[in-house]
């Protein structure tokens, strides 16, 4: 499904700060995967994310995405098959345009955004039955402006957008880290929801880890730019939050913590 | 009288100059981009018009072409953005800097052949050239209202036409999948990324419309100076921002109010604010320092209105 092959990535390149993250770092992801990724800051996780999503282009190595080579493909040419959620919820929508508006661009998605009316009024119920799903009683707020929904709710509003269209490969970035604990819940609820309703493989970066054992059927854990742990399956369900802590802990003292 | 006439003044004005304001409503406004190209292509959508009626062709082909030409320069600032990465401001000067050229020989060229620009710099309209007025409705509407102080009832009416059907088209093009889009980049650039599309491209079209706005702008004050001059541009960033900030700040929370229109009105104002400072005596010499200091009094008042509202995004230059 998407393949990493042989990725170098090197930070401010060629100064005396030069910090080389990943050296021939490899990773597979298989068809319906849903993955965890856990690590401590700086690990690389993100910067995965970012080079699967073309934020970031590798130094030197291949990423293959359905035997297609998209190591060159900008981010938005990428997002044909790539669906984003990020951190922060005021990224994956339009705060000025209203709930509605942002369903009609995402509804839009990967057709032309040409000369005809932005929004299909024959839609809105369907709109609004997505909404619904999230509980919130957003559905009846579909003329509001999204700037002036809760983060909880915009995040839940992100999550539709991104899953709405079809797309191969689901990356969830750190998604639930701005939210409170309750919000929090409710979006990982969802995601599970969207991802094994619609047979989605994900990629989620989380530092939840709780989040990360509990969901998902493997985990990937980080550190200083290889995979340390890599967990599929019965393997993945036997971990605990108390083994991932364990190795979290040794890693520290690795590094003199 | 003397008031009718003054009224007469900062209505034709204000109308010329709303479409201008309309057209950075879309660059500055929806995509955040201080558009400087505005003082060149208002110039050049003037040139163009002047040459069309100076050579005796149909006027209202020449306002279609004083667009076309408008949208072409500035989607070169669009292009020198988005492709070249150079800044926004630096973008506006450099295309606005190479239109003097453009202008001062597309005079030249267009009225006697002369491509090395040493002729004559300027387009005087005569009494047989044939422009909007002598191709609009024919004798329906009068040229003067000899009975209210012989305001020139005709060419009022001519840029309301001009103005309000320049307003409907924006409207209509911003309710479109292409207009959301462009909303949608001046809002979230990422988000436009993710629906996969380029943002750079909306904002080509973006600075394009804005442009040709300016530049059609430009092509209706040739009727009020009767031709061209070169320097027909000068000082229209201030009266396009200052009429765009007076008309979204006054009239920001009338929600009725499509902002195409507050933005007509609030150029309209601008005119009228400037038409009262001449009414006090002060020599005309004097009119950009007006322009000036009255754009900086607006974006003060401005910048307090949004601050209480939660917003600095119009507020700032």
């Amino acid at each position: 499904m998407l393949k990493l092959n042989n990725i170098y990535t090197s930070f401010a390149k060629g100064t005396v700060d030069e910090m080389k993250l990943f050296e021939d770092f490899n990773l597979t992801v298989n068809k319906g995967d849903f993955i965890s990724i856990v690590g401590s800051n700086g690990s690389g996780k993100t910067t995965l994310l970012n080079l699967i999503c073309g934020t970031l282009t590798p130094d030197s190595g291949s990423i293959v995405l359905k035997d297609k080579d998209i190591t060159a493909l900008p981010e938005y040419k990428r997002s044909r098959y790539i669906g984003r959620v990020f951190q922060d919820p005021k990224a994956g929508t339009c705060s000025e345009l209203t709930v509605l508006e942002n369903f009609a661009l995402a509804d839009n998605k990967n057709k032309c955004y040409a000369l005809g009316r932005a929004i299909n009024k024959k839609r809105i119920d369907y709109y609004k039955s997505l909404l619904a799903e999230c509980n919130m009683g957003l559905e009846d707020r579909i003329n509001t402006p999204i700037g002036s929904l809760s983060g909880g709710q915009r995040q839940a509003i992100a999550l539709v957008l991104a899953g709405m269209t079809k797309v191969d490969l689901l990356i969830l970035d750190e998604h639930t880290a701005a939210l409170d604990p309750k919000a929090a819940e409710t979006i990982m609820e969802l995601t599970h929801r969207l991802v094994s309703e619609k047979g989605l493989t994900a990629v989620m970066v989380t530092h939840n880890l709780r989040f990360a054992t509990d969901y998902g059927n493997r985990i990937i854990m980080m550190h200083g730019g290889r995979a340390i742990l890599d967990k599929a399956g019965a393997e993945k369900d036997a971990l605990q939050v108390t083994d991932l802590l364990g190795i979290f802990n040794e890693i520290s003292i690795e590094c003199g913590n | 009288m003397e008031i009718l006439g003054s009224v007469e003044v900062f209505l034709e004005m204000g109308l010329i100059f709303s479409i201008l304001a309309m057209g950075y409503y879309v660059s500055y406004t929806i995509l955040d981009f201080p558009d400087l190209t505005v003082e060149g292509t208002y110039l050049t959508g003037a040139v163009v018009f002047g040459l069309f009626v100076a050579n005796g062709l149909n006027p209202w082909l020449g306002l279609i072409c004083a667009f076309v030409s408008g949208c072409i320069f500035g989607a070169v600032t669009g292009l020198l953005h988005v492709k070249l990465g150079i800044r926004p401001l630096l973008c506006g000067i450099l295309v606005s800097t190479g239109l003097i050229t453009v202008n001062l020989v597309g005079v030249t060229a267009g009225l006697a052949g002369d491509f090395k620009a040493e002729t004559t710099s300027i387009i005087s309209f005569g009494r047989d050239t044939a422009t909007l007025q002598d191709a609009f409705l024919g004798d329906l509407i009068p040229i003067r209202l000899k009975s209210l102080g012989n305001i020139p009832l005709r060419m009022l009416v001519i840029f309301l036409v001009v103005a309000v059907v320049c307003k409907i088209l924006l409207d209509l093009y911003l309710k479109t999948k292409n207009g959301l889009l462009l909303r949608a980049t001046g809002n979230n650039q990422q988000f436009v990324k993710m629906l996969g599309v380029d943002p750079g491209r909306s904002k080509i079209i973006g600075l394009a419309i804005g442009n040709g706005f300016a530049a059609v702008s430009g092509a209706l004050y040739t009727h009020t100076a009767d031709g061209v001059n070169q320097s027909m541009g000068i000082g229209m960033v201030v009266i396009g921002l200052a009429s765009l900030i007076i008309g979204t700040s006054l009239f920001g929370k009338v929600k009725f109010m499509a902002p195409t229109t507050k933005v007509m009105l609030g150029a309209i104002i601008y005119q009228a604010c400037l038409v009262v400072v001449q009414k006090l005596g002060i020599p005309s010499a004097y009119n950009k320092l007006i322009m000036a200091v009255i754009f900086t009094l607006v974006l003060v008042l401005g910048f307090k209105a949004k601050r209480k509202n939660g917003g600095v995004k119009n507020a700032k230059a």
